[in-house]
């Protein structure tokens, strides 16, 4: 997919809207920063978050980080794949690594994340 | 000093180096009034042959088996251990390395561990186990916290028949946390099966011990069913000697096995140090706590051994850790690996037949002088519940005078056994020993209805 | 310096498993002189195990070469240098082994009688005394295991004397540069971790302190001299702050050593701490423990120390002398089973014993003197975040050798290769490419010039050889192992493939 579609968050989590829903993930930077990913915990269906939520944590041999909610909404699915193939976050992030599917609360709620030239920008230096 | 190598000469030499005039200017960042004027308020300094003269004196004034013949058991047995186990733990190589942080350079521990983990997940027939825990009393208290974390659940169901110790600890662990603790009561010595199925709704962890505190085999299979349909983790806190004749726990249902291992080959040491255990299916490893080696390769292919699973830990998760645990029991796991190694498989069996079949000896022979019972029914392994005519005090006292100590007044722990003894024996004791106890019991008995 | 390749055959060791041969045995019982049992007739056939445990069958010369072989992959004191910081790797003196290896108390069952137990009590006794001596404090328990079992009586004391005064409170202060096992243990009591920044000299924010503390915070946890190897000098200020919004101090005496005879925590505001045997009082590690975290309170909080309480009648109204208080009903409970680790005691009693007062101060000296030293002829070589001299330990800083793609890993597994271990990496968090360098005592000059010229080694080699000390280690019995497999491909218990 084109990151042109995507919409970012200062700690590094993507979004894809996808009607009333979107998709999570990590971005390629982050999951560079963090090396290899071994494990992720997922949240289960039906879950609600709040923007700025915890919404799972990925670790890497050693080290837990946080993925937060960029927005609110509904845990519709994880993507059950990561539980034995926690490295497609490393080999394909904005792709087969997505890690959550939620219902928006508000879809209008995207607008204020950054878009991809910011967050390229931001991650330069 | 015989441990400090510096000189005076070194002192001088050091300093001038760093660009100090005197030690006390290293410590310029601490207030004067808050050092310690003159010096420590402690005895000192001895010899090597002053010390060893003291420290004989005071071990002296203990009294050991071999001077006295003991039947105290109640978690902690006086078994024989193989002298290599010794040879093994005194390599400075073992005893004198830290935690192995750079796998590297602690290959031996690792390997050692792995194998203790191998060891112990043979013994209770789940896949994992961990690196140890400092006894089996705290080795409780963390399954406990294991099991709610995974059922989410808050009741915490402990059935008075599990040793009074490890029910001591769990209640400190517990103390600040929102679980509750609801005691099971026993029915004839083994848990009330009834009243735990009563109590079973909502219930976050069930902890039983198998045998149990009196010896005594639990109904583990009706336990494990009706726990496993409530939808509580089981766990099963076990004998490892046990296990070479009983079936395992992860075959009755137990989610998490945990245990106290000094009896395989550590010294009963005034209580310490212990060797817990926990093991768990594999879906569970992460809920874990403490250090988990696991094998993996190098850059070349070779096998070699790592800590793994290391973001449960404290140092790298801190205050979400699932324990705060950071120091595991090593050394004492390397000696329980090699008397386990020793042993080997008919060993280990050999050892179980022996202890079971001199503790049945000892109580049948027991039980026919007029005046002792035995307190329980059920069948039991290497300990069991004799009922005197008397206060167990008494008897204990005046056995004592004589060289014999039977076992553990049961009424330390519980109110309603002040007349029990709860006598262990292991392969040490001779056909001679236990015929001793019988008839240094007998001859107070007689003497009291004389 | 010639690389050598490690040598292929002195590499893999197999597991014991591996070694097994059906048949074999390595230890024999006397033969059973009481009837024999059959173990369904006795258990009955639904209590039995159908499979035997597989166990390894070896005889005992091959189980000793085995584990012989395994020590031999190990580094450790008695071969070599072991700075590994915040951990106190010092020579673990061989009279306490001796001592502690005497049948009086080995084979001391726990249950016995006290009149059996009074030299084992006695011991205990002392070593408590001595410890509230050394420490200032007024009642040590010597009932944890471990320092993080201190640290987690310690919390519960703190939870039971607040809850006396009506709100055990929610929060509890931690340096961000503070031990894992702090935030973990204050958990555990139920308690929030509230962390707070360290300044620009490595020591806790003061001002900061002022801002964060309120009627719910319960205590702070503060290591004395911290991590960084810094003595929190403003210590009289923090205490007074804490204690101003009726706040407890607790101190994790994990750097002890470096205060011995020079301070006495409980002379400066501490009300209590916990200490490690394993670390001060020179009780081996033994590869990951055992270990001994006792605890030390003032007079205040001893009601709530772990019962049960080792006490002295020297009238010995019930005829002995030393004995178990059990009555102890504002007590945490017990944190052992027993009594916590008894042999340990021993070997720490032991060494206070031998040292005594003047070689206790010597030894924090000492400590000192051997980190400034490195310190001082280190710091041309690898970055000093924080400057000035160092207490018993100092924290360089990989960064230079980063601009060169060599981090403070690289320099860890290159030491390796010279015999010496490494430092604690990556730790405390607040330095990046932490190395934390505590050389203890009893290192000689010789031995911290040798490091001192491996080290100087490496950091040219970062320069003119990066990838010598990327690939390191090579001389060791294994070269860098994958951890990712490692937590991948879970393999934590050997199984027939």
């Amino acid at each position: 997919m084109s990151k042109r579609d995507l919409r970012f968050t200062e700690s590094h989590e993507w979004l894809k809207v996808e009607g009333t829903e979107a998709l999570i993930g990590l971005t390629d930077y982050a999951q560079g920063e963090l090396g290899d990913i071994v494990f992720v915990e997922l949240p289960s269906a039906g879950t609600h978050v709040s923007a700025g939520d915890v919404l799972t944590t990925v670790e890497s041999v050693k080290s837990v980080s946080e993925v937060y909610a960029p927005v609110a909404g509904d845990v519709v699915e994880a993507n059950a794949a990561l539980e034995d193939s926690p490295d497609l976050i490393n080999s394909d992030p904005y792709g087969e690594g997505w890690m959550v599917r939620v219902k928006l609360e508000d879809v209008s709620s995207v607008d204020q994340l950054m878009t991809a030239d910011d967050y390229e920008e931001r991650t330069k230096g | 000093m015989p441990y400090i190598p510096n000189t005076d000469e070194d002192r001088r030499e050091m300093l001038r180096e760093i660009g100090a005039t005197s030690f006390d200017d290293l410590i310029a960042d601490i207030p004067r009034e808050l050092r310690l004027e003159g010096s420590l308020d402690i005895p000192g300094p001895l010899s090597e042959l002053e010390l060893t003269r003291h420290m004989q004196h005071l071990a002296a004034m203990n009294r050991v088996p071999d001077d006295v013949l003991s039947f105290l058991g109640g978690g902690i047995y006086d078994h024989a251990t193989a002298a290599a186990v010794g040879s093994i733990t005194g390599l400075p190589h073992f005893y004198t390395a830290y935690t192995p942080y750079q796998a590297e350079v602690s290959q031996g521990t690792l390997q050692a561990i792995y194998e203790f983990q191998s060891l112990i997940t043979r013994l209770t027939g789940f896949d994992v186990a961990n690196a140890s825990l400092y006894d089996g009393a705290t080795a409780g208290a963390e399954a406990v916290l294991m099991a709610t974390a995974i059922s989410r659940r808050k009741r915490v169901l402990v059935s008075s028949t599990v040793n009074p110790a490890l029910r001591s600890v769990l209640k400190t662990y517990l103390r600040a946390t929102d679980l509750e603790l609801v005691e099971i009561p026993s029915a004839s010595g083994v848990t009330d099966v009834a009243a735990l199925e009563t109590e079973l709704e909502n219930a976050g962890a069930v902890l039983v011990q198998h045998p149990n505190f009196f010896g005594l085999l639990e109904p583990v299979d009706r336990i494990g069913r009706i726990v496993g349909e409530s939808g509580a983790p089981l766990i099963a806190s076990v004998d490892p000697i046990s296990l070479a004749l009983l079936k395992p726990p992860s075959e009755y249902g137990a989610t998490i096995a945990i245990g106290e291992a000094q009896s395989l080959g550590v010294a009963v040491a005034f209580g310490g140090p212990l060797l817990g255990f926990i093991a768990a299916a594999r879906k569970h490893a992460r809920r874990m706590p403490g250090r988990i080696i696991g094998a993996t390769t190098d850059a070349e292919g070779r096998r070699g051994y790592v800590m793994t699973l290391q973001t449960r830990e404290q140092h790298i998760r801190r205050e979400k850790a699932t324990s705060n645990i950071c120091t595991n029991q090593g050394l004492v796991a390397l000696a329980a690996t090699v008397q386990m190694s020793l042993l080997g498989r008919r060993g280990l069996n050999e050892l179980a037949l022996q202890v079971a079949a001199k503790s049945r000896y000892a109580a049948e022979q027991l039980s026919k002088v007029r005046g002792i019972s035995l307190k329980f029914e059920g069948s039991f392994f290497r300990e069991f519940v004799i009922e005197l005519p008397f206060e167990a005090g008494t008897a204990k006292a005046a056995l004592s005078e004589a060289g014999i100590w039977p076992g553990i007044k049961c009424g330390c722990y519980y109110s309603d056994m002040p007349n029990c003894l709860l006598v262990s024996v292991t392969e040490r004791h001779s056909r001679e020993d236990i015929d001793s106890l019988v008839s240094g019991l007998e001859a107070i008995i007689v003497s009291r209805d004389a | 310096m010639s690389e050598t390749t490690r040598k292929q055959e002195a590499v893999v060791e197999p597991t014991i498993f591996e070694l097994s041969s059906p048949g074999r045995r390595g230890y024999r019982f006397p033969p059973l002189d009481v009837p024999e049992i059959d173990p369904v007739e006795v258990f009955g056939e639904s209590q039995v195990r159908s499979v035997e445990p597989a166990f390894p069958e070896l005889t005992e010369p091959e189980v000793v070469r085995h584990f012989t072989r395994l020590a031999e992959m190990n580094h450790h004191v008695d071969r070599g240098f072991y700075p590994l910081g915040s951990c106190t790797m010092k020579y673990n003196p061989k009279v306490n082994e001796d001592v502690a290896g005497l049948p009086g108390f080995t084979r001391l069952h726990p249950e016995v009688d006290e009149v059996h137990s009074q030299g084992a009590l006695a011991l205990m006794h002392g070593l408590a005394r001595h410890l509230a001596a050394i420490s200032g404090m007024d009642e040590v328990s010597l009932q944890p295991p471990a320092g993080a079992s201190g640290e987690l009586a310690g919390m519960l004391i703190v939870r039971a004397y607040h809850t006396d005064r009506g709100n055990p409170r929610s929060k509890v202060i931690v340096p961000d540069s503070a031990h894992g096992t702090n935030p973990a243990s204050l958990t555990l009591a139920g308690y929030e971790a509230q962390e707070i920044k360290s300044d620009s000299s490595g020591r806790v924010d003061v001002d900061e302190l002022r801002r964060l503390v309120d009627s719910e915070t319960a205590a702070i946890m503060i290591t004395n001299p911290n991590t960084l190897g810094v003595f929190e000098s403003r210590i009289s200020e923090i205490v007074e702050i804490v204690h101003g919004v009726g706040g407890l101090v607790y101190m994790d005496g994990a750097n002890l050593n470096a205060l011995m005879g020079i301070v006495r925590p409980g002379d400066i505001g501490f009300d209590l701490m916990h200490f490690n045997l394993h670390k001060t009082f020179s009780s081996p590690h033994g590869g990951g423990g055992p270990g001994s975290g006792p605890i030390g309170v003032t007079s205040e909080l001893a009601d709530y120390l772990p019962y049960p309480v080792i006490s002295r009648d020297e009238a010995k109204s019930r005829g002995i002398e030393y004995y178990f208080d059990y009555e102890r009903p504002r007590s945490i409970g017990k944190v052992h089973g027993v009594y916590g680790n008894f042999l340990v005691m021993v070997k720490a009693y032991s060494y206070i014993l031998t040292l005594g007062p003047v070689g206790l101060r010597r030894v924090a000296e000492n400590a000192l003197l051997n980190a400034n030293y490195l310190q001082r002829k280190l710091e041309a070589y690898y970055e000093l975040p924080y400057k000035g001299y160092c207490q018993h330990e100092f924290v360089l800083s990989a960064s230079r050798q980063k601009e060169h793609g060599v981090r403070a890993l690289d320099v860890a597994k290159r030491l390796l290769d010279f015999g010496v271990h490494s430092p604690t990496i990556y730790f405390p968090l607040i330095v990046g490419e932490a190395l934390m360098i505590e050389p203890t005592e009893t290192e000689s000059k010789r031995s911290l010039d040798h490091f001192v010229s491996v080290m100087i080694e490496i950091a040219r080699e970062s320069e003119s050889d990066p990838d010598v000390v990327r690939g390191a280690p090579s001389r060791t019995p294994v070269g860098r192992l994958d951890e990712v497999r490692a937590s991948k491909d879970l393999d934590v218990s050997w199984r027939q493939d």
